[in-house]
């Protein structure tokens, strides 16, 4: 961290080690069963201090990463999160739930590669279930056009080391009985970029397990703290002010997604972002049939099902700007209607409730992540759709830049001064619908 | 009512559950028997009958089991909403057994009980209950990671929901579902006393009125009522049927409220149509959906036989059932109250009243797989097979908070109403939702509130109509509404005592089955936001979606945290208020499909169909290779109607095409064609096409098929927004016109024949456009162009004669061996040539000299859409490059995307297109490449698809066939 | 969905429409500096609250309309066509 005497990724300057995380297990799950004993609050309360090493501003999977790994890694561990809310509150605890890292580019894929693994390991590292259920991610194809992208990620993702093929009909409808394939529907089944480590995770339990994690290294957590304000003095972060008061910091993370041009115009940075309504349903839970994540680009739908039976669909982001999450109708009429393409056979499954999140969408459908102009400013935002894939590997990365002030390689393409150069990530090539 | 004298024994001679008498109120038609089976087994029921209340009739106690303790269910509100009450009927989950009416031959069963409903292995969850604390499963299975594959197979198969049993690839024979539109005046969300006042009111004062009813008849709670409330019920539902102007929906639920009043309403129980979606934009709302009755947090609360007071009383009044023999029964108000009138009426013996107005209350239900007993606050302890509540109701303000509003919590009617403040203009609400009162109350808040909703709806048509100035002169008189607002009577809710939980823990949500523990565990952990308590312990997460739990939650929250109810907030609620089928969301699905005015040749010749966007396009007639043969040696035609074609006329176009296209334009004759590419703002290739001049200020602008669209709106986006004052007028005219390419070194001499137009090379030179007829067609624009690299014209022939002039094409060319072609040996043709495809051969961020059209951008324009980014681009030079490569081997065809790799091993481009050429007998390709690795002559490295390297080689140019061009311009 | 008032049509479902943004001005193609051409391209305002942007009425009179829309609430206070700033 900038003058903060913590430059080296792994100096634990201030002698903290990272806690051990334990305490839930199928042995405790029992001693508590025949004890009736009270279990240990999953985090905790704190007042809020005049000052902290790092504010992070957002409660969800990004911003709790966040703190968690300044801690594990780093030894930073005087860190507040502030979420205006509750946390996973945001995009956190809205999204489908779906981790992939079938992406075009290099950079796209071996980033979000790093986020799974890190996904695959997180349970026994935060010593929280986190149910990632890997059973694999279907990417149909309908026409050649779309056939040949998903040739060209599968290509670049086996470059890559990520495992991902393009496979025919035959094997879709081994994977997925209940899709239609048969070649003279409406939008026929070419083929599908299939990619066996994908899958769904329980989103919310990502939140609190980082949440448990950070609290447990010493990072305070405060709900229903909003940010007003951010103090810049002489192109360096002084201060950030809330509705419970002002924080002195020399290092601010923008962490928040549906809020992050709001948050970062406080700073004075302009953020090339529209903010996008992206809706979501699930129907009521029917007996498992569906094994595998389905999606359609041309359809512009996907879906998958639940432990608990329930098909949950999502699509792409409402066609026009809004802050508003009060959904549509429009959305709701259009995913039933290309579910059923797919699958005509669930035409009496009802849809049981619909939600929305803020998604912040950036030219190229690639984050920003990094410094700004403004010392001590950080950002991770501009996730788009895809913020919650990519939740561990910028904890990771993030936490890494505000340590060394500078970001790691694993996020250099990803910058803000990426667009006043012209040099946008490709991802913009493969996205109709990126999940 | 102070508590009876509780009897602890029961009698010796009870009425047993059944069948009772005819009942003055009764919906059943005891002339019209049915029979359907309930797992296997035969029952009977009558016309009228919901599969509940037959069932409760042949005196079945157990509907269901739970979620994650498999515990037997029985019924509790025996309404739509009832949870332990949801069944599988043939091939269709989830049914409410509370709702759906028994038809004869219906199959029933129960969903997911193994071995069977009254046995259920999985029921030892139950046992096991004090370990399957909420959030167990994120505390275990842990360790070791691999072995949660594993688990998590163990817990789908306890997934507890009925089955997709339909043919996997037809959907279901001979059903339908269905949409309409609507634009009523205005739109009442329940058809109970209050809305049906509202409704008359309404439709008095002249709207247009949608009255929406969740059951099957209108009355609301009047239909088990008293004689009085039947009478008024009778009174009202002929002031419903005599007004004309209210449209009646039974068994339809208003399912959401979207931004500026578009409605969805779900009716059912149509003839022929499964379910129908009814999207209306209604001027007003009135939502008036009356109370839902809510439980009681005790332990055992969950056992059959426990139910609530409107359970009971539909059961008795509105279907002839008793409900159970003994009873005791827990009331704090008037309903509960006349509970208990109508089980003594029905031979019920009551065994005790608890009244909770006198701080009486049960403490828990005992009991198996039933209720056998209740133990009493006051240490007595009373056999019975019956235990109801009524303590208590909850307003449904679903659709309100999706208006924006946000009920307060008002703690002497314990409950939460509307905060009228917050209520939109255009959404009004009445009834129980309110406030509570006689029927005449009801009514007279309800008609105040329909004259209001009236005056607001004819206040709305009158400020639209005078906003649209194409409102004609002869157009009907706006209405002149009232400017006063309609005086609304107060209707106040009643005091009621707060009453949620007593003082065991039982459970809150039973689609869930989380009960209080699981909550104030939550709570302890932290979990302590009512937000996080619903996301960590799934309460209201079910079926029910919260109308039963939610302030059950909140009161249980609440105390546990020490906060009030007020401070606790609810959960959001979001559309749908009831759920409705994918099916009637899907409505008949119209995809749209478009053909050119050839389809029926093509499909009588064979061709393989290619789906292309919208289009369905001939992809070829059997052998692309033969087809392409035919092109380079003789002559081929083609259908490319769905090319994109805008008609442009006034003196500005040429102005137009400067500023669009990366070329220059103002020097373009009359007669003459010209290639352009189209690029966006930040240089990147949008689209291409010819462009030709066809008169003084008349020009055809062609454009990729799946650009039409976009260029069309592109072209009026600048027109409007930037150039206003330019004159132009562009009308999109692709399929106005059939278009045709006839391509090969004969396709003069086939034309020569059908065309009045001088083909000679001279007069009709290459890069040119002529009008003439063209097999007796007047008005053809034919252009002289060559994307296969032939000598070819591409000719539009208004769309009615289409057919007409391919089969004479067809006929006339039959001695010269004319073959048609496909979409196939176009491509094979163009990339022998090396002609580029926008959004294959480019993507999302290839600028243009990326695409090597150096020859076409001309910087020295002072301006046109790209043009900084492009200078900028050629200053600094390009990062990748399109070329074209041929494979050492000739007989290998790298798959399209196959990666091109550096020394290094790093990704350094990718094959955009390839091909086996017929002609060359060759492979070919175009791919992307880093300009370093561009030049003629470099050998790279390209990946196959099986994981193979193979070496290409930059070619010279793009075109494999022919460069120079000669055999087009002859 | 909401609804957009139509300066020609009168009020409308936004499905008729396509939503054009928030579009600055666009600079002078010949003296703007990459920095400022890349802001027109890339960084538009994205504000919550009222906002002045484009819609496209492709579903009906296919005319430009600007329209003011509150991003909080999706209210519409003024609808105009662009090009002759007709209401």
């Amino acid at each position: 961290m900038n003058g903060n005497g913590h430059r080296s990724a792994n100096g634990n300057g201030n002698g903290h080690r990272p806690a051990k995380l334990r305490g839930y297990s199928a042995w405790s799950l029992v001693q508590h069963g025949l004890s009736r004993g009270d279990w240990p609050r999953t985090w905790h309360d704190h007042d809020m201090r005049d000052s902290y090493d790092v504010v992070i501003i957002g409660g969800g999977v990004h911003g709790l990463a966040t703190a968690y790994y300044l801690a594990r890694d780093h030894g930073i561990t005087n860190v507040a999160v502030l979420e205006k809310a509750y946390i996973g509150s945001g995009g956190s605890g809205r999204n489908t739930a779906i981790l992939r890292s079938n992406y075009l580019t290099p950079e796209g894929v071996r980033f979000y590669d790093r986020s799974v693994k890190l996904y695959e390991n997180l349970a026994a590292d935060l010593n929280f279930n986190v149910m990632f259920s890997q059973r694999g991610h279907l990417t149909l194809a309908h026409n050649d056009a779309s056939l040949r992208t998903m040739r060209w990620r599968s290509e670049v993702n086996k470059h890559e080391g990520v495992d991902s093929d393009v496979i025919g009909p035959d094997e879709v409808k081994g994977l997925v009985p209940y899709l239609d394939t048969s070649p003279d529907t409406r939008y026929p089944i070419l083929g599908a970029l299939y990619h066996p480590p994908g899958g769904i995770v329980r989103h919310d339990a990502v939140v609190w397990g980082y949440a448990r994690g950070a609290d447990a290294n010493g990072a305070h957590i405060h709900q229903l703290t909003e940010v007003t304000d951010i103090d810049v003095e002489h192109g360096r972060v002084t201060g950030v002010r809330t509705n419970r008061g002002r924080i002195a910091t020399k290092a601010v993370v923008n962490c928040t997604a549906g809020w992050a041009s709001l948050i970062s115009d406080m700073a004075g940075v302009s953020m090339p972002v529209q903010t996008f309504p992206l809706q979501a349903a699930v129907t009521e839970p029917v007996r498992p049939f569906l094994d595998t994540v389905v999606v359609s680009g041309t359809l512009h739908v996907y879906v998958s099902q639940t432990d608990r039976g329930e098909l949950v669909f999502g699509a792409s982001v409402d066609p026009f700007a809004s802050y508003s999450i009060r959904g549509s109708l429009e959305f709701t009429e259009g995913v039933a209607g290309h579910v059923l393409e797919l699958m005509p056979a669930l035409s009496k499954m009802r849809l049981l409730r619909q939600w929305a999140g803020l998604c912040d969408m950036t030219p190229d459908y690639s984050p920003i992540m990094g410094p700004t102009p403004v010392e001590g400013f950080y950002v991770d935002v501009g996730w788009g759709t895809y913020g919650f894939k990519a939740g561990p590997v910028s904890g990771e990365a993030m936490a890494a830049t505000v340590a060394d002030g500078a970001p790691p390689e694993i996020i250099s393409s990803f910058g803000l001064d990426r667009f006043a150069d012209g040099r946008l990530v490709g991802e913009k090539g493969a996205a109709a619908v990126g999940h | 009512m102070s508590l009876t004298t509780p009897d602890p024994t029961p009698t010796t001679t009870r009425a047993r559950p059944g069948r009772l008498a005819p009942q003055p109120g009764e919906v059943i038609d005891r002339r019209r028997p049915v029979t359907f089976t309930w797992n296997g087994v035969t029952h009977r029921g009558f016309r009228g009958d919901t599969i509940a209340s037959a069932l409760a009739a042949s005196g079945e106690r157990v509907f269901s089991r739970s979620y994650k303790y498999h515990r037997p269910r029985g019924l509790l509100t025996a309404d739509f909403l009832d949870p332990g009450c949801s069944v599988q009927v043939g091939d269709e989950p989830n049914v409410r057994g509370g709702h759906r009416l028994v038809e004869d031959g219906m199959v029933v069963s129960s969903q997911n009980t193994w071995p069977s409903l009254k046995f259920d292995v999985k029921a030892v969850n139950g046992l096991a209950g004090r370990f399957l604390a909420p959030g167990f499963y994120y505390k275990t299975f842990i360790k070791p990671q691999r072995l949660w594959p594993l688990y998590e197979k163990v817990l789908r198969r306890f997934v507890h929901a009925g089955e997709i049993t339909a043919d996997v690839s037809g959907g279901v024979p001979g059903e339908t579902f269905d949409k309409r539109y609507a634009h009523p005046d205005v739109v009442v969300a329940g058809g109970g006393p209050a809305g049906m006042a509202a409704a008359v009111a309404a439709a008095l004062a002249g709207s247009r009125v949608m009255l929406v009813e969740e059951e099957h008849e209108l009355g609301g709670h009047l239909r088990w009522g008293d004689a009085d409330d039947r009478e008024a019920l009778r009174d009202l539902r002929a002031q419903v049927a005599a007004e004309p102007g209210i449209e009646v929906l039974t068994n339809s639920v208003v399912s959401g409220r979207f931004d500026d009043n578009w409605l969805s309403i779900v009716q059912r129980g149509l003839p022929q149509v499964f379910e129908r979606l009814i999207k209306a934009r209604a001027a007003t709302m009135i939502v008036a959906p009356g109370l839902i009755e809510r439980p009681y947090v005790f332990e055992g609360n969950d056992l059959p036989g426990v139910m609530l007071s409107t359970a009971v009383r539909r059961l008795i009044n509105l279907y002839a059932v008793r409900p159970g023999s003994r009873a005791v029964v827990l009331t704090a108000n008037p309903e509960g109250d006349a509970a208990v009138e109508d089980l003594r009426r029905a031979g019920v013996e009551i065994a005790a009243v608890v009244d909770a107005r006198a701080g009486d209350t049960v403490v828990r239900a005992t009991g198996r797989s039933e209720v056998t007993g209740v133990e009493l606050s006051t240490g007595a302890r009373i056999a019975c097979d019956l235990l109801v509540t009524a303590v208590g109701w909850t307003a449904p303000t679903s659709l309100l908070n999706m208006a924006g509003d946000r009920p307060v919590y008002r703690p002497q009617a314990a409950r939460f109403l509307p905060d009228p403040q917050r209520m939109p203009e255009n959404v009004l609400a009445t009834g129980g939702i309110v406030g509570d009162g006689t029927v005449t109350e009801l009514v007279a808040h309800a008609t105040a509130i329909g004259r209001e909703a009236a005056r607001r709806a004819a206040a709305r048509a009158r400020a639209i109509g005078e906003a649209v100035p194409t409102r004609g002169g002869d157009a009907p008189a706006l209405p002149n509404p009232d400017p006063t607002p309609v005086d609304v009577p107060v209707l106040a809710p009643a005091d009621h005592p707060e009453l949620f939980q007593g003082s065991t823990h039982g459970f809150v949500d039973f689609c869930e089955d989380v009960s209080s523990k699981d909550l104030v565990i939550a709570v302890k952990e932290g979990y302590d936001s009512i937000e996080l308590v619903k996301r960590y312990t799934t309460v209201t997460m079910g079926p029910t979606q919260g109308k039963l739990e939610t302030v059950n939650t909140v009161a249980i929250v609440a105390a546990a945290t020490g906060r009030t109810m007020a401070e606790t907030g609810t959960t959001t609620w979001r559309p749908m208020y009831a759920p409705v089928t994918l099916g009637a969301l899907a409505g008949r699905i119209h995809e749209p499909v478009r053909y050119s005015p050839m389809q029926s040749w093509h499909e009588r010749h064979g061709a393989t169909p290619l789906v292309a966007g919208q289009w369905i396009r001939p992809e070829h007639y059997g052998d692309p290779a033969a087809e392409v043969r035919a092109v380079r040696t003789g002559v081929g035609i083609i259908d490319v109607t769905p090319i994109g074609k805008l008609d442009l006329r006034g003196p500005d176009v040429a102005q137009l095409l400067n500023l669009l296209y990366v070329n220059k334009w103002s020097k373009l004759g009359i007669g003459r064609v010209r290639y352009g590419v189209m690029c966006a703002e930040d240089g990147v290739v949008m689209d291409d096409g010819v462009t030709g001049r066809l008169g003084e200020d008349h020009y055809l602008m062609s454009t990729t098929s799946s650009g039409a669209a976009t260029v069309w709106e592109w072209v009026e986006d600048w027109l409007q927004t930037a150039h206003p004052d330019w004159r132009v007028h562009v009308t999109p005219v692709t399929t106005a016109y059939a278009s045709i390419n006839v391509a090969g070194p004969r396709s003069r001499e086939l034309l020569a024949g059908l065309t009045n137009v001088d083909l000679s090379a001279d007069a009709f030179g290459y890069m040119q456009v002529r009008t003439g007829a063209v097999a007796g067609v007047d008005d053809c624009v034919l252009w002289r162009i060559g994307f296969t690299g032939e000598l070819s014209y591409e000719i539009h022939v208004p769309a009615s004669y289409g057919l007409h002039a391919w089969e004479r094409l067809m006929a006339h060319g039959a001695d010269l061996g004319v073959q048609p072609f496909g979409v196939e040996a176009q491509r094979i043709l163009r990339l022998e040539k090396g002609h580029f495809i926008v959004g294959q051969d480019t993507d999302g961020l290839t600028r243009a000299y990326s695409g090597a059209l150096d020859w076409a951008i001309k910087l020295d324009k002072d301006d046109f859409v790209g043009k900084p980014e492009l200078v900028w681009q050629q200053e600094q030079g390009v990062t990748t490059q399109l070329v074209a490569l041929q494979p050492d081997d000739r007989t290998t065809v790298p798959e399209e995307a196959s990666q091109i790799l550096a020394a290094d091993g790093r990704i350094a481009g990718r094959i955009t297109s390839s091909r086996m050429s017929p002609t060359l007998g060759r492979s070919i390709c175009l791919g992307q490449l880093e300009p370093a690795l561009a030049a003629p002559g470099t050998v790279v490295t390209v990946r196959l698809v099986d994981g193979r390297d193979i070496g290409a080689t930059v070619i010279e140019g793009l075109a494999h066939v022919d460069p120079e061009g000669a055999r087009q311009r002859v | 969905m909401m609804l957009l008032p139509c300066p020609w049509c009168g009020p409308r479902n936004a499905t008729e429409f396509r939503y054009g943004g928030a579009t600055g001005a666009r600079p002078d193609p010949v003296s703007a500096t990459p920095q400022q051409w890349r802001e027109y391209l890339y960084t538009q305002t994205n504000p919550l609250g009222w906002s002045r942007e484009g819609w496209y009425h492709r579903a009906g009179c296919r005319r430009y309309i600007t329209v003011e829309r509150h991003t909080g609430t999706n209210e519409v206070r003024s609808a105009l066509d662009t090009a002759t700033e007709d209401g």
